[in-house]
């Protein structure tokens, strides 16, 4: 049965890259005896939580058959805007976190407004709400920083709770969660059914423009949460920030697996595809590589990956 | 695509009893449409600043600006067959660091100007053989390749300057037949790929592939062929961009230009191309490149605070792709 | 007609904005400005007490071989791909020193801290850093000074109390100050000009405008300062930028500045193909390869930068002296190899000297 045959290729691929993942921490290990300590670990942890909030949100996007380009720029507005509602409109923190958070996700639902209701594909609506949001910070902030912000604030992006950092948590709940619905919920079935066939999954009664709807607001709320970890992190604001995001975000979500057509993905593959992508980056770097040569690695695993996965999968269509 | 019924019936077709208008609107309603906002900036920024329409600032807006036009034909054709390539900024500049390079070494500077092409072609017919036959889709492909080209770059140029250029390398700079280059090479090559496009039978499949893959399949069309045909074809024209991108100026600096990958594939998708896959035309990509330049020169003519500009890009994405949408469900109910 | 209407509606509700646009915005930052005497006298300096922070708990390194980075705002442009030259010029002289240069492929505040996250980790003696953002890289930096590792920043600073000590290029108000005088003896002193920049969001450049801004003010009061636009570090946005400011001010622009090692040529040759060399004065920061064939042609007079080679050779010897206990709170001046003895300003600062101006006759033996 063909669905057989499609779970029989999901696990594949993800066999192959816990393989690779394995493979990359155990060379990596050898090239420097400070990569693989618990204190690096649990950094790194600390330094891809906003990749991965976006990019587990990305994965119900892809596997929808949709992308969403303009994650790095709501991430941006976000954090601008909790500058200027805490500092020039003198909101207290939490509330001006969460406003700024509300029109994140607003942008979210906008995005998901523009593709859902009236069917402009999502590459091109994102591609236009990621230079519009990207102005907006641009616009408000007047290329103004705010920073100065109450200690406790920092807790949330450079503090840790019994040893971990905080933000690790709030991405494993997220990623707990988002698991669940994907993997448990009708809701969740539902959008693996739009990516695979949304001709079909009308017909079959599902609401495909709610469910659109839903996953984009989903976007742009973790991409609005990673604004405020980034902040808290950073202890600044600029309106550049999570610029070039979207793209690190969609190597790690297909790198682990997720077609970029839809209809298949998993939150565990993204997981696997972050912490790829993220001891590349420091186990490189620890050996002695360059940012620069750590850069032409990534692009090489991605193609490599994706091209071996293909090779091996047995679901042989010659082209999508 | 849902409840626009009461629409149809309530718009009656633009320029009915004119079968020419009626011909025009519906085939190039995109371009008609950009075409309207380009003039209508034209004129109003000109009300404004006489200066405006000086035959010098008409020069910058169009030559400066032809190699995004040059760069978005190839990838509107890209659009059109259901790619996309994200590393086209990335891999101007690694084309035309290694063009002045030729230049400065002593080369003929045709060679110079040749081998940015023939590079681009060879650069992205692996693409295009990693995404036909290697069944790598095109966004992840070139998202690969683009780190690999800025990588490389980086590691080793360091982003030098290449600054002894000789002047009969600077083709971008001459004027023939009374027309600034670019502005000639930009106008030739949109009207000799809107006619292959259009009327060629290759042209033609491209549109088949994009717009229905299995009927393209089934007409008998090796869409794994074209494939990387179209992404050869695409690199080509990345190349003849990086002549005039590299040659405008005196200096060279080999780095990845910022974000111009962004604003080519913004030029194409305004254009009218592909926004429900498999249409658009060459005319409209460019006309698109034209009206950014418009913008931007505007933007200094009129002094607004270029803290918003990319905000009204974005919205100008935004309108023009739902007025298109808007459109097309009235021609075609 | 509606879908007609709408980009040509936005087309017009941007040409609107004209009616109330505010005065041309001129690029600077907020803070205070302290412009410099009119005259060449030097300003009288208030002495700061120290103000750098400390690395906690650091090994005795003196005389030791200390492994350092070198982590600039990004790698891949001249300008630093010149500093980390003098640097490694600088280790190779001492000998006791093995430096690496590694930087981000843009000017990105996150992947600079990710790497001096990387380094510190991986168990260096020293960083050297010039700070895409000064607030945001100071946590990480603090992170730095915690783990014993000397930090000494150069070319953009950070907070204070997140380096020990920071090696300054030229003061800002200098800076300014030899641009502003440069182009009112090039345009005169009731020219107009504009200026050309990276991006508003660039703490030097924004920091060189307001400086800039002030001295005009104060001592060159009837020059005219007519905007100042944004044109990334992309030397063909730099090119038709300038161009549409000569296009749209005619006569009346005497002169441009530009403040990025991008802008200064691209304006350069934007007034050599518009045919207003010699009516149109290119004054700015660039680096001398880039500027040569403007040198050569007549066109540009001379271009201001101090000389990144020396900036890095000076960091990395800041960075020794930082090490050894030699430069420690209270010092007044440090021993920098060839340039000699550099003063100590603000408290923690090493100030590199004047900015150097370059022309046609000093351009050529510079290979940066």
């Amino acid at each position: 049965m063909a669905s057989f045959a499609h779970i029989r290729s999901l696990t594949r691929h993800e066999t192959i890259l816990a393989m690779v993942v394995v493979f990359a921490l155990v060379a990596l290990s050898a090239q420097s005896d400070r990569f693989f300590t618990v204190a690096n670990l649990l950094n790194q942890g600390r330094l891809m939580t906003e990749v991965g909030l976006v990019a587990v949100a990305m994965t119900f996007v892809i596997a929808s058959g949709g992308i969403d380009l303009s994650v790095g720029s709501i991430m941006g507005l976000t954090a601008i805007l909790i500058g200027v509602f805490w500092h020039n409109f003198g909101i207290s923190l939490p509330v001006a976190a969460a406003l700024a958070v509300g029109v994140g996700t607003l942008g979210g639902f906008v995005n998901g407004l523009i593709i859902a209701r009236c069917g402009v594909p999502p590459l091109i609506a994102t591609l236009g709400t990621l230079a519009l949001y990207r102005g907006l910070a641009e616009g408000i902030s007047q290329a103004r920083s705010v920073g100065g912000y109450p200690d406790w604030f920092y807790l949330l992006g450079q503090g840790q709770i019994n040893g971990l950092p905080t933000q690790l948590l709030v991405l494993f709940i997220f990623a707990i969660t988002a698991t669940i619905i994907l993997s448990c919920t009708v809701w969740g079935r539902t959008v693996y059914a739009v990516g695979s066939n949304e001709i079909a999954a009308r017909f079959s009664g599902l609401s495909v423009e709610r469910s659109k709807l839903a996953i984009y607001t989903a976007s742009g709320f973790a991409a609005a949460i990673a604004g405020v970890i980034f902040v808290s992190r950073v202890s600044t604001t600029r309106s550049d920030m999570g610029t070039g995001l979207e793209l690190d975000a969609i190597t790690a979500v297909v790198l682990g697996g997720t077609s970029i057509f839809g209809g298949k993905g998993t939150i565990v593959g993204t997981i696997l595809g972050l912490i790829l992508i993220q001891s590349l980056k420091n186990g490189l770097s620890l050996a002695g590589v360059r940012g620069d040569g750590t850069i032409v690695v990534i692009g090489a695993v991605l193609i490599v990956t994706i091209l071996l996965s293909n090779i091996f999968s047995r679901d042989g269509f010659p082209e999508h | 695509m849902t409840a626009t019924t009461d629409d149809t019936q309530a718009a009656p077709l633009p320029g009915k009893g004119n079968a020419f208008i009626r011909y025009a609107y519906r085939s190039y309603g995109q371009e008609l449409t950009i075409l309207c906002a380009i003039l209508i900036m034209f004129v109003s920024v000109g009300l404004y600043s006489p200066r405006f329409l000086s035959f010098d600032n008409l020069n910058s807006i169009f030559a400066g600006n032809a190699y995004i036009a040059v760069a978005a034909i190839g990838m509107s054709m890209l659009i059109i067959t259901g790619q996309i390539d994200v590393s086209v900024g990335a891999l101007i500049g690694v084309l035309a660091t290694i063009s002045g390079t030729l230049a400065v070494s002593g080369y003929p500077v045709w060679l110079a100007w040749l081998m940015p092409v023939v590079i681009g072609m060879a650069i992205n017919a692996v693409v295009g053989i990693l995404v036909a036959y290697g069944r790598i889709p095109s966004i992840i492909a070139t998202l690969g390749m683009l780190s690999v080209l800025k990588g490389g770059l980086v590691s080793v140029t360091g982003g030098a300057w290449i600054s002894n250029l000789p002047p009969d390398f600077l083709l971008a700079q001459r004027v023939m037949l009374g027309v600034p280059f670019p502005i000639l090479a930009m106008i030739v090559l949109t009207v000799f790929a809107s006619v292959w496009l259009k009327y060629s039978a290759l042209g033609r499949s491209l549109y088949a592939i994009g717009g229905n893959r299995e009927a393209a399949l089934a007409a008998g069309i090796r869409i794994q062929r074209r494939i990387v045909m179209v992404f050869t074809i695409h690199g080509a024209f990345a190349g003849l961009a990086t002549i005039l991108f590299a040659t405008q100026l005196q200096v060279i600096q080999s780095t990845v230009p910022p974000n111009l990958e962004l604003t080519i594939i913004t030029a194409a998708v305004i254009g009218g191309v592909s926004v429900l896959g498999g249409t658009g035309t060459v005319i409209g990509s460019t006309l698109a490149a034209i009206l950014f330049a418009t913008i931007g020169s505007a933007l200094i003519f009129t002094n607004v605070s270029a803290y918003w500009l990319r905000a009204v890009i974005g919205l100008l994405i935004l309108i023009t792709v739902l007025a298109d949408m808007m459109r097309r469900r009235k021609v075609w109910g | 007609m509606l879908i007609k209407v709408l980009p040509t509606f936005l087309s017009l509700s941007l040409l609107t904005g004209v009616s109330y646009a505010a005065p041309a915005w001129t690029g600077a930052d907020d803070q205070p400005t302290n412009p410099l005497a009119c005259d060449a006298s030097p300003a009288d300096v208030a002495s700061k007490p120290y103000d750098g922070g400390a690395a906690v708990d650091a090994p005795n390194r003196k005389g030791k071989t200390l492994k350092a980075v070198d982590i600039p705002k990004l790698v891949g442009i001249g300008y630093f791909t010149a500093t980390s030259k003098g640097i490694a010029e600088a280790a190779k002289e001492m000998g006791t020193m093995d430096v690496k240069t590694d930087g981000p492929t843009k000017a990105n505040i996150d992947d600079q801290i990710t790497l001096i996250d990387n380094y510190t980790t991986s168990g260096v003696d020293g960083i050297l850093y010039a700070a895409n953002d000064p607030v945001a890289i100071a946590p990480i930096l603090k992170k730095a000074l915690a783990a014993g590792i000397n930090v000494v920043g150069y070319d953009a600073n950070s907070s204070p109390d997140s380096r020990q000590w920071f090696v300054n290029q030229a003061e800002f108000n200098g800076v300014a100050k030899s641009l502003i005088d440069t182009l009112s003896k090039e345009i005169g002193e009731d020219g107009a000009f504009a200026i050309v920049t990276s991006t508003f969001t660039t703490p030097n450049q924004a920091r060189w405008i307001a400086e800039m801004s002030a001295y005009q003010a104060k001592c060159h009061p009837k020059m005219k300062w007519l905007e100042t636009v944004e044109a990334q570090e992309d030397n063909i946005l730099s090119f038709n930028q300038a161009k549409t400011l000569i296009n749209k001010y005619g006569p009346d622009l005497k002169g441009i500045v530009g403040m990025t090692s991008v802008a200064t040529p691209a304006a350069a040759d934007a007034i050599t193909q518009s045919g207003k060399c010699g009516s149109i004065s290119v004054v700015g920061l660039a680096t001398p390869n880039a500027m040569k064939p403007y040198f050569a042609s007549g066109c540009v007079k001379s271009a201001i930068l101090w000389n990144p080679v020396d900036l890095g050779y000076a960091a990395a010897y800041v960075l020794r002296a930082t090490a050894d206990g030699d430069l420690k709170p209270g010092s007044k001046s440090v021993k920098a190899g060839k340039l000699g003895e550099l003063k100590v300003i603000n408290g923690s600062e090493i100030l590199l000297g004047a900015p150097f101006v370059f022309n046609k006759e000093n351009a050529s033996s510079f290979d940066f």
